[in-house]
């Protein structure tokens, strides 16, 4: 064991599968990062402190394979790419900033961009730079007030608030390529139904992130999307 | 683009970009637009974090036995530097490439038909009947009505143009999917310079394929 000691295997485990968001309400969840994500990861910036490495490694490489997988990709490939995040945050430890994304949403931007790299190499060489369309979002607001750990609270805190109907839509918008016309066969519901449910469910994640009250209508003006409403 | 853009992509294109979902070509558009847009990056944000979640409540699979071992193993590989991101650049004066384009080779204009000049872009990573253009309409000028089979995702970097459902300047993004039918003017002033992806192979009926079919014969 290393001073970095892995949580109890229940807390580890977290939520199971798919339905981990229906019901659920925020006491029920422990917050996907613990402190110690971020300290760990920290560490290895600064100390490229393998101990470290090797409790993140246990405690996110799992979840990331069972992540790759449930986006479609086979159990060996889901292997590889939760090695290949696992060493990308090892290599990219000195950019992540605790005062611009939590380490949860930090490995995740990195997991998804191994996942789009890895599909692109499939088809054709690219080159090793990172691209720049794959960057994460710059931070929201760049004045000191933003406390990233209470805004990205909120967000989650929302996202288990939403209603069940426009979690669903959400959560599906991350393993499906297609995300309307799949969940217009998978629900069976119409295509204009699943895209309001995603509109509302967007503006409150939103809205909560900025810390506003969340839009009656559209935040914004939306680019007109021609043809079936 | 130091204008406030008044139109967005929809919050599910802006959710499949912050997924990893959107296809290479519509992804680089939508990187454009968020260079100049807080409000969209907070949405993207927003999709992160919601990702970040959905990924800790994932069951902790069982990786194979040799896993952490071999990760350690690989610890001291040396790291590919990346390559310092080249100088920016301007695509016509006074109009700056957009950072998600600078990775990528810019040939240069070529004419196209009257009034219209165009750059196709080779998008790393671009599926099969996926397409990505620069396109620059004179003043004025107007395209030929036409309708989408793929979705169609424009930014605009430069200048505007106009149809039945708004005037679109600089930042702004316009959607279509494949049901939608418009017949867009550039609008007078500056040349409109955009930046356009479409989808879909053999069905493309869409602004480039009706444009480009009959003179290059993609
Ligand atoms: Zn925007």
């Amino acid at each position: 064991m290393n001073e970095y000691a892995s949580p109890p295997a229940a807390c580890r485990a977290g939520l199971a599968g798919a339905e981990a968001l229906d019901g659920m309400t925020p006491d029920d969840i422990a917050p996907p990062a613990s402190p110690d994500d971020a300290s760990l990861v920290l560490a290895i910036a600064t100390r490229r402190d393998r101990a470290a490495f090797v409790a993140l490694f246990s405690r996110t490489a799992p979840r990331l394979r069972s992540w790759f997988m449930r986006t479609g990709l086979a159990a060996d490939r889901a292997e590889d790419l939760a090695q290949e995040t696992m060493l990308a945050v090892w290599r990219k430890a000195d950019t992540f900033d605790p005062n611009r994304a939590s380490a949860a949403t930090w490995i995740f931007t990195i997991a998804r961009n191994q996942r789009i790299d890895a599909l692109r190499r499939a088809g054709r060489p690219l080159p090793d730079a990172d691209d720049p369309s794959l960057a994460p979002a710059e931070p929201v607001a760049p004045d000191a007030a933003y406390d990233v750990a209470q805004a990205e609270q909120r967000v989650r805190a929302a996202l288990l608030d939403l209603p069940a109907e426009q979690a669903e839509v959400v959560r599906l918008a991350y393993f499906e390529d297609r995300p309307h016309g799949e969940i217009e066969r998978s629900l069976g519901i119409p295509l204009g139904t699943v895209k309001s449910r995603l509109r509302l469910a967007m503006g409150r994640l939103r809205a909560r992130l900025l810390d506003r009250d969340a839009p009656d209508r559209p935040m914004q003006d939306q680019s007109r999307v021609g043809g079936r409403p | 683009m130091n204008r406030t853009p008044k139109h967005h992509p929809t919050e599910s294109t802006l959710l499949r970009f912050a997924a990893g979902r959107l296809p290479a070509s519509h992804a680089l558009v939508v990187a454009a637009h968020l260079e100049g847009c807080p409000a969209c990056r907070a949405g993207v944000r927003a999709a992160e974090i919601v990702g970040g979640a959905l990924l800790a409540e994932m069951p902790a699979a069982v990786m194979a036995e040799d896993a952490l071992t071999r990760a350690l193993a690989r610890l001291d590989e040396p790291a590919s530097k990346p390559a310092p991101p080249p100088p920016a650049r301007d695509l016509a004066p006074g109009v700056p490439l957009p950072a998600a384009l600078r990775d990528l080779a810019v040939p240069r204009w070529r004419w196209m038909a009257p009034g219209i000049h165009r750059i196709a872009l080779d998008i790393p990573g671009a599926a099969p009947g996926e397409r990505a253009y620069l396109l620059r309409v004179a003043p004025g000028t107007e395209l030929p009505e036409h309708g989408h089979e793929g979705e169609e995702i424009t930014c605009i970097l430069s200048g505007s143009f106009s149809d039945t459902t708004g005037t679109y300047g600089p930042g702004d993004v316009a959607e279509m999917d494949e049901e939608g039918d418009h017949r867009p003017v550039a609008d007078a002033g500056v040349p409109c310079i955009c930046l356009i992806a479409t989808q879909g192979r053999l069905r493309m009926r869409g602004l480039l394929a009706r444009l480009i079919q009959p003179l290059v014969g993609v």
